[in-house]
């Protein structure tokens, strides 16, 4: 091995150990959750999460498909969506900061910000 | 594989590569995903991508790649996933060319993990921009692990691939 290739290698580790550290290290309580609902970068619906009381579900259409959202008390999920991979179904639920629920193909994002007292920005 | 530079052999090899990285491609469509979280996969389809660039040069690397995620686009039937294939495949591209500058044929599998790695953080940047949010980046810790793993494996493909055909040659 030369000196570059023990150089790429010794920043590969780097990396692996630096996302494993932020894996982690990178779970959060968020109090009050407000779920954000956005498609291409537009908000649709912000909803307070412990405000909820019964399931419900919201339909999203893009032009490119169609998603069910699911909303329960203090969580959500994507519950269908008519893309052939299924990511965000699988998923689940989510109910915390640590990563939104992403469906690629219809660029729709359900992220959960900190309502009231929380930081808004701990959760970006 | 010989070295026919130009006119019908150079297209004939081209044709053929692309065709069995779109064959690995789909067939790795018909997978269930990994994980749970977007734009986990092996990316099987870059062996053939990462051996193109480091033994037939960059250009007929990225011809290959180009026309392999369009038509993997087409066939899948899913032209949002054009894009972020793109923006991946791009970056990854172009770190990967450097890397061939920087080091020999001999180290092919520790050039694919850093390519895999900017794979997914093309991936993610086009999602930002798509989402108009910096929110996906929470992936990005999952993302670069699942690309330098991915990134390992098909590298060491690509490595096995080369040492044959180099035997083959002799």
């Amino acid at each position: 091995m030369n000196k570059r290739a023990k150089l790429v290698l010794a920043l590969l580790v780097v990396a692996l150990a630096g996302s494993l550290a932020a894996i982690l290290s990178g779970r959060e309580r968020t109090e009050s959750p407000v779920a954000r609902i956005s498609q291409g970068g537009q908000v649709l619906e912000e909803i307070a999460l412990d405000q909820v009381e019964r399931p419900y579900t919201i339909e999203v259409d893009s032009g490119a498909g169609h998603n069910t959202v699911l909303v329960e008390p203090g969580r959500i999920r994507v519950s269908q969506a008519d893309c052939p991979d299924q990511v965000c179904v699988s998923q689940g639920y989510i109910s915390d900061g640590t990563v939104p629920i992403v469906c690629l193909p219809h660029s729709l994002l359900i992220e959960i910000v900190g309502g009231g007292g929380t930081l808004d920005g701990a959760a970006g | 594989m010989g070295r026919p530079g130009k006119g019908a052999g150079r297209l004939t090899r081209l044709a053929l590569l692309t065709a069995i990285a779109l064959t690995i491609f789909l067939a790795e469509a018909q997978l269930p995903p990994l994980a749970p979280i977007p734009g986990v996969k092996l990316g099987l389809a870059n062996i053939v991508t990462v051996y193109a660039v480091f033994v037939l040069g960059p250009a007929d690397g990225l011809m290959i790649l180009a026309a392999r995620v369009f038509l993997g686009a087409v066939f899948s039937g899913q032209m949002m996933t054009l894009l972020y294939s793109a923006a991946g495949g791009l970056l990854s591209w172009c770190v990967l060319c450097l890397l061939r500058r920087a080091m020999g044929r001999g180290q092919l599998w520790l050039c694919s993990p850093v390519a895999g790695l900017c794979h997914n953080l093309g991936q993610l940047l086009a999602a930002a921009g798509v989402m108009g949010s910096w929110a996906v980046l929470a992936y990005l810790p999952y993302l670069a692990v699942a690309g330098i793993l991915a990134g390992l494996f098909t590298g060491a493909a690509a490595q096995a691939l080369v040492r044959r055909m180099d035997r083959l040659k002799q």
